[in-house]
């Protein structure tokens, strides 16, 4: 028997096949239109997770607790912090000596010591395992605002960070933290102070209708989102605007006191005018 | 030593001629080129990822040549009875095992050379220097490691029926120790005892071959390593180089040849 | 003088896999004695002996008592196969070499020199009328010429004995005659054969000296002409009578 004829049935079986799962899958209302997502399935969140703490290990040296090791204290990675470097305060205990020969052996062969990428203004290195962690899970959010926050803030690149921004934006459209984001670039950067305003209003509105309601708020990002409103109307001079967002701020400062004396600036900037 | 020397030219010569390290090369090669030709914001001058995938490339492949190509020498010689017109001339079991492993060796020596050149031209395309100590350092460690892998993949080809349990059992032994063997101990300390003292004893006894695996200073651009430390590496890898090989010998003795 | 070759009392066992038997005796007390320039006929029926006997002589397999030497060296120094080729009955070979590197690979084994191991290609590749296919892998050889160059790189190292398992087993009658005409050769050279052979006619032919086991045992050893006067039957039927098989009617 010819063994052309079972080889083509069988391959239209199999494209039939895959051409109703495609088609069943489709309408579930599942996302195939990426690779990751026809081949990961929902495991590639799995993956964006180990990618993302890539670029962590990788704004470490390579020098990076293992899942064997303790974990950070606030569960969240170092470069998600807003500032260049970290607080030294909330870092973990620094690791304890060593256990045996065998392991001080064995630090001689492998990165140790706390050092950050930014110090050696190598940041870029980080940005392909946030871009793929991204890829993977479009719904991870810090990938698209860590990543922005590199390339503008250490690498002079604006135009790519509102373009990854966008591109975040649009997979993530209620996302107050990409908004917040966006507004910081176009505060700071553009110096675009009507269009900073917009974004930064929208993420305090959408902020307001994910979280006002919980019974335990992101108050985090509302503050930074509160704060950067506020210094961007000062800056501007709008100084009613600004007295009105710091009081607001007020109320959910950790430190009052600071907020209040930044008030009493404003306050006296305002009469200083009049 | 003539004897040793022939055995491993023909083992080398088996090497070249078969298509498992081309295929490999080849496969390393496209896949570090399409990383490479990813978009990443318009930025050519990010390196380190490609240094990554292009270092677990080579890891894998390197690990793949050594195991499967030592883990069919014996069986194959004995299946094909290409053994009994060479053991039949003045050549002990010794220098067999021995002729075997130093062909295997030599055989991934060559295929870790030509990886090795392709990573440096890969990483200098991108980078404005060329850290050529770094990278001996870095080669020289990794075919140290690989010695030990192929030790103990010798042993088990006597003492397992067929290369492919062989091949299988070796590869996951190690993969687990490089991926677990640094963390034996701290595992350790969070049992109770007895276990505590058998995995501590484990953790000891194990060769640690993750002790070799530097890729991470050569992604994150680190210094050398101390040579004092290189050579105590050097010395560890022999040790236990040494006591496979001794293993394999003795158990290759007792073995009838049919 | 001394034997080329000197069995005493040989005896090997094998542990067995059958129910009630914890070993299997192979060979039972063989003592068989080669001299230098001699053709020795190893014959046998199928599980005699042969093949441990030569087994032990190759080093392959320990003795279980008694002792074998080859030049007055105890098998069991690797030494003893200096001066020994060794011809298998199932000529495999490394595949992906060509018939040269082969015979260049067992040269460096014996430790010949460069200029004389080319020269050794040379003669031996001629002799067995291989110098056509010298630079060709082993995998495209036919059978009769894998069985060439196994009498090759037995002849490689100018062995002073040779020993053939089989030798002319796969062979047509033109390579039969090639692997008599060689032994004949070698013979005139003073070289030592020990070969076994099912090929009885052959053996009468070209054999000085024989012996015949069966079980194990030794029946019967002696020049051949001696054996077929004493006899007086051809060497088939001698065989036959001393293994027991019933005569033909």
């Amino acid at each position: 028997m010819n063994p052309v004829l079972p080889l083509a049935l069988a391959l239209a079986a199999a494209l039939s096949a895959g051409g109703r799962l495609l088609l069943w899958q489709q309408s579930r209302g599942q996302d195939t239109s990426s690779l990751f997502t026809l081949v990961l399935g929902e495991s590639r969140r799995a993956f964006a997770d180990q990618m993302f703490l890539k670029a962590d290990a990788y704004y470490h040296m390579g020098n990076y607790p293992s899942v064997f090791d303790l974990a950070q204290s606030d569960g969240k990675t170092h470069m998600a912090k807003e500032r260049a470097g970290h607080d030294p305060h909330d870092h973990p205990q620094p690791p304890p000596p060593h256990r045996d020969w065998l392991e001080a052996f064995g630090s001689h062969f492998h990165p140790t010591g706390h050092r950050h990428l930014e110090a050696f203004r190598d940041g870029r290195e980080i940005l392909p395992w946030l871009r793929l962690a991204a890829e993977l899970d479009p719904h991870r959010v810090d990938s698209y605002t860590v990543a922005a926050y590199w390339l503008r803030e250490h690498l002079n690149r604006v135009t790519d960070a509102e373009a990854f921004l966008r591109e975040g934006l649009r997979a993530n459209p209620d996302s107050y933290e990409i908004l917040f984001e966006l507004g910081r670039l176009y505060a700071e950067n553009n110096r675009d102070v009507s269009r900073a305003r917009a974004v930064l209003e929208l993420a305090i509105n959408k902020w307001i209708r994910q979280e006002a309601a919980k019974p335990a708020p992101d108050t985090y990002s509302y503050r930074l989102i509160l704060g950067q409103l506020a210094t961007l109307e000062e800056q501007a001079g709008n100084l009613d605007r600004a007295l009105a967002h710091f009081t607001r701020l007020k109320h959910f400062s950790p430190q009052p006191d600071a907020v209040q004396k930044r008030i009493v600036e404003v306050q006296e900037k305002m009469s200083g005018k009049k | 030593m003539n004897t040793v020397w022939s055995l491993a030219k023909v083992v080398v010569l088996e090497m070249v001629r078969r298509k498992d390290f081309y295929v490999l090369f080849i496969l390393t090669v496209l896949l570090t080129l399409t990383a490479a030709s990813v978009n990443l914001f318009n930025d050519r001058s990010i390196v380190r990822y490609l240094k990554e995938i292009c270092l677990l490339l080579i890891w894998l492949s390197a690990l793949v040549i050594a195991i499967t190509c030592t883990a069919r020498q014996i069986p194959a010689e004995r299946e094909h009875r290409t053994l009994f017109p060479l053991l039949a001339k003045p050549v002990t079991r010794g220098q067999f095992v021995l002729g075997k492993f130093l062909g295997c060796w030599l055989a991934v020596g060559l295929a870790l050379a030509s990886f090795y050149l392709f990573f440096g031209l890969v990483s200098a395309t991108r980078e404005q220097h060329w850290p050529v100590l770094n990278y001996l350092q870095a080669a020289w460690l990794h075919w140290l490691m690989l010695g030990i892998v192929i030790a103990f993949t010798l042993l088990g080809s006597i003492i397992f029926a067929t290369p492919s349990s062989n091949g299988t059992i070796c590869f996951a032994c190690a993969a687990g120790i490089l991926l677990l063997g640094r963390h034996l101990n701290k595992v350790a300390l969070s049992l109770a005892e007895p276990l505590q003292s058998l995995l501590y004893t484990a953790y000891f006894i194990l060769p640690h071959l993750e002790i070799f695996d530097v890729r991470e200073l050569i992604i994150h651009d680190a210094g050398l390593i101390r040579w004092d430390m290189f050579a105590l590496a050097t010395l560890y890898a022999a040790a236990y180089t040494a006591f496979f090989l001794f293993a394999a010998w003795l158990a290759f003795r007792r073995r009838p040849l049919n | 003088m001394e034997a080329t070759v000197s069995i005493e009392n040989l005896r090997v066992e094998y542990s067995s896999r059958d129910l009630g038997e914890s070993t299997k005796v192979a060979v039972n007390g063989l003592t068989l004695r080669v001299g230098q320039g001699e053709v020795f006929g190893f014959l046998g029926p199928n599980g005699a002996g042969k093949t441990s006997t030569m087994n032990v002589l190759l080093g392959f397999v320990p003795p279980t008592s008694g002792t074998a030497r080859i030049f007055g060296v105890d098998v069991r120094e690797p030494i003893a196969r200096q001066r020994i080729g060794y011809l298998p009955e199932q000529t495999y070979y490394y595949k992906f070499l060509t018939a040269e590197e082969l015979l260049r690979f067992y040269a460096g084994i014996f430790g010949i020199p460069r200029p004389e191991t080319e020269a050794r290609i040379d003669a031996v590749l001629k002799l067995v009328e291989l110098d056509h296919a010298r630079k060709r892998q082993i995998k495209t050889y036919s059978k009769g010429m894998q069985q060439r160059v196994g009498l090759a790189q037995a002849l490689i190292n100018n062995p002073d004995l040779l020993i053939l398992d089989e030798p002319t087993s796969g062979l047509d009658p033109i390579g039969r005659m090639q692997v008599r005409e060689i032994i004949q050769r070698l013979k005139g050279e003073g070289k030592t054969v020990f070969f076994s052979s099912h090929e009885l006619g052959e053996v009468e032919t070209v054999c000085d000296r024989v012996a015949i086991l069966h079980q194990g045992e030794l029946k019967t050893e002696g020049r051949v002409s001696d054996l077929l006067k004493e006899h007086s039957a051809n060497l088939e039927q001698i065989f036959l009578k001393l293994i027991g098989y019933p005569p033909l009617p």
